[in-house]
């Protein structure tokens, strides 16, 4: 009797070690580490989703996708762009759209815009990857993704900006989001940048 | 040793005890995989690869452009000259 129930304890020990052996292997596998850097996320080009809404360049070579939660906002008059705001005012989401209009070229995108960004807006930029011939709706385009942060305020932001060749026509496509929301938004604007439609 | 046997008869008499380690178990398990924020996560729908994207190496910092937008809600007053996000124009 005694035998067998020792047989049966350690069976029964046995089992509760593997259920938390399972566990323990399941949590160390689930839990976020260092993400890798460098690698370029998928895109594939395609129409926005049904109830997004769209804003056009000023001299139709493309149209900028946006979701509902966005507004369009203020800029320079041949531009577009979308945001979410905070009650403060702060940028939580942002989309842009201009037309090609300094020497960036597909080839030289990525280093070009982290140039411009530390010429212009930013105190410092790094560069987290990049990507050329990525296929748009209507075009081409190179892409980076970077992190910069402003000179006025020291605000830090992540942003996928994507230089996209149509047939008749260049344009930008920017999507951000503050660094700290990054993660969040990225799958959002990746879907703006996809959706968007250049000609 | 007494306590170890204690239990086991303990388990006899109520096999379904067994059951409660194992399901706390399975529940971290699942509580562990369905909490985890990957940055890789994809909205429905999300982008998917292409097979010419093709990666390039970081760049490296240059000179700056000429002719810098000035800041402080100067140049062209967009919302990347008062600390907001960079729009996408060429600094022209």
């Amino acid at each position: 009797m005694s035998a067998r129930i020792w047989r049966r304890g350690r069976y029964a020990l046995a089992v509760v070690a593997a259920a938390a052996a399972i566990a323990v292997t399941v949590v160390a596998f689930a839990l976020p580490g260092p993400s890798p850097r460098g690698a370029f996320p998928v895109l594939h080009a395609a129409a926005a989703p049904a109830g997004w809404r769209h804003l056009g360049l000023p001299n139709g070579a493309a149209v900028l996708s946006y979701p509902p939660s966005l507004r369009p906002v203020a800029g320079d008059k041949d531009a577009v762009s979308a945001a979410r705001l905070s009650r403060a005012g702060a940028f939580q989401l942002y989309l842009n759209a201009t037309p090609r209009q300094g020497a960036e070229r597909l080839r030289n995108w990525a280093a070009f815009r982290l140039r411009l960004l530390r010429s212009d807006d930013a105190v410092s930029a790094r560069e987290v990857a990049a990507a050329q011939g990525l296929r748009f709706r209507g075009g081409t385009g190179s892409c980076v993704i970077d992190g910069y942060v402003t000179r006025i305020g020291a605000h830090h932001y992540d942003e996928i900006a994507c230089l996209v060749q149509g047939r008749t026509s260049a344009s930008v496509i920017v999507g951000a989001a503050p660094a700290a929301a990054w993660t969040r938004a990225r799958p959002l604007l990746l879907r703006a940048v996809a959706a968007y439609l250049v000609g | 040793m007494t306590i170890l046997v204690a239990r086991v008869k303990e388990f006899q008499r109520h096999p379904r005890l067994l059951a409660l380690p194992a399901a706390a178990g399975l529940a971290i398990a699942l509580a562990a995989c369905g909490s985890s924020g990957s940055p890789s996560a994809k909205p429905t729908g999300a982008a998917h690869s292409h097979p010419h994207s093709a990666p390039v190496h970081a760049a490296k910092p240059s000179a700056q452009t000429p002719n810098p937008i000035p800041q402080g809600n100067s140049g062209d007053h967009d919302a990347d000259n008062n600390g907001g996000p960079s729009d996408g124009d060429g600094n022209i």
